[in-house]
């Protein structure tokens, strides 16, 4: 395994109390395999990417236990010396939003080469013509030109590309990308998320995908983890999760997708909020919203029952998964 | 049929561009809608999609007379409100309200909820004598459902899904007939989504209002939406009842647009065929000669540059009753299935009033 995340907490010390982001998270990907993690906002994704990238602010973020293994080294114990070593250059994150993420006052090309002056010890002329290669791969028209421009210069699809062509720059072995290409438009989504494929494949790279998306996930990934109030609630491969979750929340964030056969219908809607991470309902955090709930939920928190079918791996962290696989 | 509450002819606002300080002078406009018209009927919803940039929320802005249009009419109830001024005007503002995409900056921090929906009495006190206000502002409350009792709470105690059923009640509370909704579900989690979406529905039949949905989320349009119109770069492409946009789609654009959105189910991803689009929106400072979609368009040839095309039924379609006949301003419509039928029960919904 690549990277493998295990038994990780993460908190927020805030005003309001403690906030528990993370609650004991584990995943893993391979080579060359697409996750993509899946919540709504609060439920944690974010948090434990940035955790495994070693771009969490600390304080107020505490991480309180967990190993986050790459190719079996333990990152957390790593010296932060150490720790950038590896970031960029083994692994690379693509944010959301490329404007805020992209220095307003240096030319993309500066930014671009200061991955090979930094990481690789490169003049800044070789590191300029990396820069424009670069643009070329994630398609950047007239990169010989651009190369020279500033961020604010490019339509938000280019910035993106940027953003893609920054990450890959140094081949790393483990892209993690959140929310590529949530502030895009549908049609320029389609252009990146097929580039950022396509690039994945040819170097073969693991790629974890955060995402609210149940579209772009069905698209592009191999394996799904489902997050909720900072908990993993469900992972299984892509086509087992659709067609049959395990789950009642990921059964409930399915049913209220619009359907064609249901228009004029009400919509199926997960009743009431995502809890407060200060005041984390107990038992299983989903139970007061949960249309399956009974007396256990309240009280036990359920673990991640292995509910493997035939040969694809699959776990669902709900007390009554049989009901909800076979119901 | 009878007139419709809401008709739009030929809207267009430009922005100019100015060089100088002292002596300004116009170089060039910013053409955000250039030549837009539609029809809302009472108690009908009226979908627009598009992406950003295409005109939709300057289009919704006019409506609800937060901009000047530069051109064209805006006829409510055969009255053009794009003339008005003064008491006129107040008066048919009060009857088209618009509910805004972001809870988070659409509600104003320093009022309490009671305030913000309140408010709109202080303008048109004709609506409630100042004893009755903050009964009807519960009573609003308890409609979106929400606690009454929340009537002196502040936004911030409020989550999202919660923030935008404020919106809605201040939408709600002079009792327009017109509800301009401009993306007001995009901000909001999927969960959330839902319940806003339900609220909106049940809303409209309990108070017999006309919605104008914008939104570039096809899907939830495609839900809420009786009549569907795609934008882009300023105009309408295509226009026609919600079956025959999304089975039946005629304009490259929008089959491109059907396309390009993720389907959430992933057995469809192999045998579905995406079209994507080259390159960006042109800007709208520099509108292409004739048809405005040709630069991204992989049917376009000479006459796209030369002559633009109108939004009308294409002459191929015109002799024939199906969904296909429907409005698209193209030279070489052709029908073409992008999104593959969904589910059998589903084929049947298919073909629609159309």
């Amino acid at each position: 395994m690549l990277l493998e995340v295990r038994d990780l907490h993460v908190e927020f010390h805030t005003r309001d109390g403690v906030a528990r982001a993370v609650n004991g998270v584990s995943y893993g990907v391979d080579a060359g395999e697409t996750l993509a993690v899946l919540g709504e906002s609060g439920s944690g994704k974010s948090v434990t990417a940035q955790t495994v990238m070693g771009i969490l602010d600390v304080p107020p973020g505490r991480i309180t236990s967990g190993e986050i293994l790459f190719e079996g080294r333990d990152l957390l114990k790593l010296k932060e010396e150490e720790r950038r070593k590896v970031r960029g250059a083994e692994m690379a994150m693509i944010f959301q939003d490329a404007l805020s993420s992209l220095n307003p006052v240096l030319t993309v090309g500066d930014q671009l080469g200061e991955m090979f002056t930094v990481h690789r010890g490169m003049s800044r002329k070789d590191a300029r013509a990396k820069a424009v290669e670069l643009m070329d791969r994630v398609r950047i028209p007239a990169a010989k030109e651009r190369v020279r421009q500033y961020p604010h210069q490019f339509s938000g699809g280019m910035r993106q590309r940027i953003m893609i062509a920054m990450a890959m720059a140094l081949e790393p072995k483990l892209i993690i990308a959140d929310e590529p290409t949530t502030a895009l438009d549908v049609t320029v989504q389609a252009q990146v998320m097929d580039l950022l494929a396509e690039l994945q494949r040819e170097l073969h790279m693991g790629l974890i995908l955060i995402t609210h998306d149940l579209g772009v996930v069905a698209d592009v990934a191999d394996r799904i983890a489902v997050m909720y109030a900072g908990r993993i609630v469900e992972t299984a491969p892509v086509h087992d999760i659709y067609k049959n979750p395990a789950h009642p929340y990921t059964r409930g964030l399915l049913e209220s997708i619009p359907r064609l056969d249901q228009k004029g219908q009400e919509l199926y809607a997960i009743k009431g909020l995502p809890p407060n991470l200060t005041r984390i309902p107990p038992g299983c955090a989903f139970h007061p919203r949960c249309p399956m709930a009974q007396d256990v939920c309240a009280t036990d928190v359920p673990p991640l029952y292995d509910v493997t079918e035939s040969d694809a791996e699959r776990g669902s962290a709900c007390h009554f998964w049989r009901e909800c696989l076979h119901g | 049929m009878a007139e419709p509450i809401l008709q739009v002819t030929g809207l267009v606002k430009h922005y100019p561009l100015t060089t100088g300080i002292l002596f300004k002078k116009q170089v060039g406009a910013v053409k955000a809608v250039d030549g837009v018209d539609f029809h809302l009927d009472r108690g009908e919803t009226l979908g627009i999609v598009g992406e950003s940039g295409c005109g939709k929320s300057t289009v919704a802005k006019m409506l609800v007379n937060l901009e000047r249009p530069t051109a064209g009419e805006i006829r409510y109830k055969g009255e053009d409100i794009t003339r008005l001024s003064g008491k006129a005007l107040k008066s048919v503002r009060r009857n088209i309200q618009m509910v805004f995409q972001d809870p988070y900056t659409s509600l104003n921090p320093r009022m309490t909820v009671g305030d913000i929906i309140g408010e709109a009495y202080d303008i048109h006190p004709e609506v409630a004598p100042k004893g009755d206000r903050r009964a009807r502002v519960q009573q609003l409350l308890d409609v979106v459902g929400l606690n009454p009792e929340y009537i002196n709470r502040y936004p911030h105690q409020f989550s999202g899904g919660q923030r935008q059923r404020i919106g809605i009640a201040r939408g709600l509370a002079l009792r327009p007939e017109i509800i301009v909704a401009d993306e007001p579900v995009s901000a909001l989690d999927v969960s959330v989504q839902a319940q806003v979406i339900n609220l909106m529905a049940r809303l409209q039949d309990e108070f017999d209002l006309s919605y104008i949905f914008i939104a570039h989320d096809l899907s939830i349009v495609r839900h809420i939406s009786d009549r569907v119109g795609v934008m882009y770069l300023g105009r309408i492409v295509e226009t026609g009842r919600d079956a025959e946009i999304y089975d039946h789609p005629t304009h490259p654009y929008t089959q491109a647009l059907l396309s390009a959105v993720p389907v959430p189910d992933p057995e469809a991803r192999e045998h579905r065929e995406r079209i994507i689009l080259a390159g960006d929106v042109p800007s709208p400072t520099n509108i292409p000669s004739g048809c405005r979609f040709r630069t991204r368009c992989w049917k376009a040839r000479e006459r796209c540059a030369l002559e633009v095309p109108a939004l009308a039924v294409p002459a191929e379609f015109r002799s024939v009753s199906g969904p296909a006949a429907h409005d698209s301003a193209c030279h070489f419509a052709e029908e073409k299935q992008v999104v593959p039928p969904e589910t059998d029960d589903g084929a049947g919904h298919g073909s629609g009033p159309g």
